[in-house]
């Protein structure tokens, strides 16, 4: 129905382009998450040619605390998506209340991981691979958050609606990368 | 099926007007940007092949005579094949993607203008930044940048060389990334993923390996860069950490990436044969779908490069799977052997390029194969022969191509011809030069020359000797090409729209073509490569006729053969 919407209201050009742009930010997620799979391949190298892992005398990184912003990322990758189910019906309101809670929750899990990586304990590799790698989850939850909370500012202004919904929906897109990319790392790193 | 139908639009071919300040500002035309991509290219290849000359010209004698020690050296072919491989072919071929991709699939520009622009912008910083590292201690690892010569021994040039290479690499994503969603959605009607010129699917081979395989080089150096300034300790043993990871990493991408450097030579070059033999391509779909088990089979083989650190169980794996690559490379040859077979061949410099391209590309394949086995390359690790295969492979491969198609597209580029007597001279002595540079090599290699090295055994000293003679040849034959392309720009022979008289959709406008390509949509020929039919010769009598040629020019420049074609 939505799509019937969208030819009837916009041009040729205009179709084309949003597919492109739907198109383009499938293909930059495909590609962008293979680094992260680089450092997922770097932990089981490192892992795996090193006699054991944890080091000798070095404890097990603390499962509780990383599961909650497990938790609290996932609640807000689902908010992200109603919100945008939301915006494309036009219904700004409930828009604006899940997107804010949806960045709240996203900024309580980076507050959680960002307070793991400063209070591990430096123990050679097994510390410098869990920082590099949750280190270059937060940078990436905090840029696409960073544009999240641009979104909500120009929804407020009321700049999106029925057929004028791409940046919510790219911001939702790369939001899920973030949530598929920390399940990546939550499971290599805590689980196997 | 529009078999017959010649391009709408209006006969009018209006110049484009453009000044040559206008390739050095932000545009978002596809055309200005692959232009800027190329002529980049070929300010870092002059940088790039200098830097060769210095090596040649230390290497005539076996004592160090130009460079003060060996660390002067190992800089010097660092940065040659760091500048060689991501600031001349890869940027080279992106240009020609850029200019051709959405010529030829009849589009009025790629899928994200200002992403192409900004994806070309990132190149010169890059470069500049690569190059600043002589003030700081430059990169002195070679182009893998092994560690512990990259992480402990190199000066602060090697971090700007990581950030230089992280530059590229997000730059050669975001052209890729544009390249597939301009392939995937704008095609025009009539022309299926089976319809598209070869150039357009070695273009979509490339870009998928960027896609998936660059991201392991960003992996790679952003370890490398926390290994160098951060106190992380992922190469260091000392530490815990693992030296082999980088090579295990780098290869990931890195073997692709010789893909990346040779796929869309090898679309110039199906291109060009098929144009100048005048006959259909053999095995259209053969050497399509060859591209994309190249792209596939390529990220299976990167262990190959290092047989002498893996354990014996694993070398015979990564042998199979780079011995099968072998595969679909020659069924390319072959193909291209097929298309030759009896055709009308025009020994244009273009076309003697592409000749030339198969000729040593051929060599560089069986050298690979040789070194893909694994006694054979234990025993010719890190020597000579190693040197020569991959000079075969991207001089006389890519770079081979690389020639053949500034020949075969500057017409359309700039609507004038290339001087065709120094393009002939120039094949000549690039040919030459090249062949007498790379093939003694293997002998050298052979006799246990090892490479990376300014100081060697006297008895390898005649045989130095020829391959610096030849090499200064190989780097005089460039400024040939340049004086020439320097000399039609400014005074060169006007062609018409379609002076080879090609099937695909990047001639069906006016030379070089208006702002937006095309006035209305054009509608492709159904076989981009159906040379040799009543229907062919009707459209492109027809399309002559929408875009004359100029009135001055002679008809044996515009007009091809008469008959048959």
């Amino acid at each position: 129905m939505q799509r019937d919407l969208l030819e009837q209201q916009l041009s040729r050009k205009e179709l084309q382009d949003l597919r492109n742009k739907r198109t383009g930010l499938l293909i930059f997620q495909i590609s962008w998450i293979m680094v992260f799979v680089c450092l997922v391949v770097v932990n089981w190298q490192l892992r795996f040619s090193s006699a054991s892992w944890p080091p000798p005398g070095v404890e097990k990184l603390p499962m509780l605390l990383p599961s909650i912003a497990t938790g609290l990322l996932l609640v807000s990758a689902l908010l992200a998506r109603w919100a945008t189910q939301a915006i494309k019906e036009n219904r700004t309101d409930p828009f604006l209340t899940q997107w804010r809670i949806a960045i709240g929750l996203g900024a309580a899990f980076v507050v959680i991981m960002a307070f793991e990586w400063i209070t591990l304990p430096y123990s050679k590799t097994y510390s410098d691979v869990f920082r590099t790698m949750t280190g270059f989850h937060i940078i990436h939850a905090l840029a696409i958050g960073a544009f999240m909370i641009n979104v909500y500012q120009g929804a407020r202004a009321g700049k999106y609606g029925q057929t004028n919904f791409w940046p919510v929906e790219g911001a939702t897109s790369l939001w899920y990368f973030v949530v598929v990319a920390w399940i990546l790392f939550y499971v290599v790193l805590y689980w196997i | 099926m529009a078999s017959i139908t010649a391009p709408l639009g209006q006969a009018q071919t209006t110049a484009p007007g453009l000044k040559v300040s206008d390739f050095f500002r932000w545009s978002v035309d596809h055309k200005i940007i692959g232009i800027q991509y190329m002529a980049t290219a070929i300010f870092f290849f002059i940088v790039g092949g200098a830097l060769a000359m210095l090596i040649r010209w230390e290497l005539l004698t076996p004592n160090l005579d130009l460079m003060q020690n060996g660390e002067q050296y190992n800089t010097l072919f660092s940065i040659h094949a760091t500048v060689m491989i991501f600031l001349w072919i890869i940027p080279m071929f992106a240009g020609f993607g850029n200019y051709l991709v959405p010529l030829m699939l009849g589009a009025k520009d790629m899928a994200f203008p200002w992403l192409n622009a900004f994806a070309f912008w990132l190149i010169p910083p890059a470069g500049i930044l690569l190059l600043l590292g002589w003030f700081v201690g430059p990169a002195q690892a070679g182009w893998t940048s092994y560690p512990p010569l990259s992480t402990l021994y190199s000066g602060d040039g090697q971090t700007l060389w990581a950030m230089s290479l992280h530059l590229l690499g997000i730059s050669s994503i975001l052209g890729a990334i544009n390249f597939i969603v301009t392939i995937k959605n704008m095609r025009p009607e009539g022309m299926g993923y089976w319809q598209m010129p070869l150039f357009v699917w070695a273009i979509l081979a490339t870009s998928i390996i960027v896609v998936l395989a660059t991201p392991f080089l960003a992996g790679a150096l952003t370890l490398l860069i926390l290994d160098r300034v951060a106190g992380t300790s992922f190469f260091n043993p000392a530490n815990g950490g693992d030296a082999l990871l980088w090579q295990n990493v780098f290869w990931f991408y890195s073997h692709p990436a010789v893909y990346i450097m040779v796929l869309p030579g090898m679309g110039i070059i199906s291109e060009i044969l098929s144009i100048h033999a005048r006959k259909p391509i053999f095995g259209y779909r053969a050497i399509a779908l060859s591209s994309m088990a190249i792209a596939l089979v390529g990220f299976t083989v990167w262990a190959h490069h290092m047989f002498t650190s893996l354990t014996p169980e694993l070398r015979i794996p990564f042998m199979v799977t780079s011995m099968i690559i072998a595969v679909p490379t020659g069924i390319k040859v072959f193909s291209w052997l097929g298309t030759l077979w009896g055709g009308k061949i025009r020994f244009t410099s273009a076309m003697l390029f592409g000749l030339g391209f198969l000729s040593m590309f051929v060599i560089g394949g069986i050298s690979g194969v040789m070194l893909g086995s694994v006694p054979v390359d234990i025993h010719l690790h890190d020597t000579y022969f190693v040197v020569s295969h991959l000079h075969f492979v991207l001089y006389g491969g890519s770079v081979f191509a690389i020639f053949g198609g500034i020949y075969h597209w500057f017409p359309k580029m700039f609507g004038r011809r290339l001087n065709e007597r120094l393009g002939k001279l120039h094949f000549a002595l690039t040919y030459l030069g090249f062949f007498f540079t790379f093939f003694p090599q293997h002998i050298a290699g052979l006799q246990g020359m090892p490479r990376r090295v300014a100081v060697y055994a006297p008895e390898f000293q005649q045989i130095n000797m020829i391959i610096s003679i030849a090499s200064f040849v190989l780097g005089i034959a460039t400024f040939v090409l340049i004086y020439n392309i320097i000399v039609t720009l400014i005074a060169g022979k006007r062609v018409g729209a379609n002076p080879w008289r090609a099937l695909t959709l990047e001639w069906a406008t006016s030379s070089p073509p208006p702002a937006y390509n095309f006035v209305g949509d054009p509608v492709p020929f159904e076989d981009p490569y159906g040379y040799g039919t009543e229907e062919s010769v009707a459209y492109l009598d027809a399309l002559e006729k929408r875009f004359p040629p100029p009135v001055d020019a002679e008809g044996t420049l515009t007009r091809a053969p008469q008959s048959g074609d």
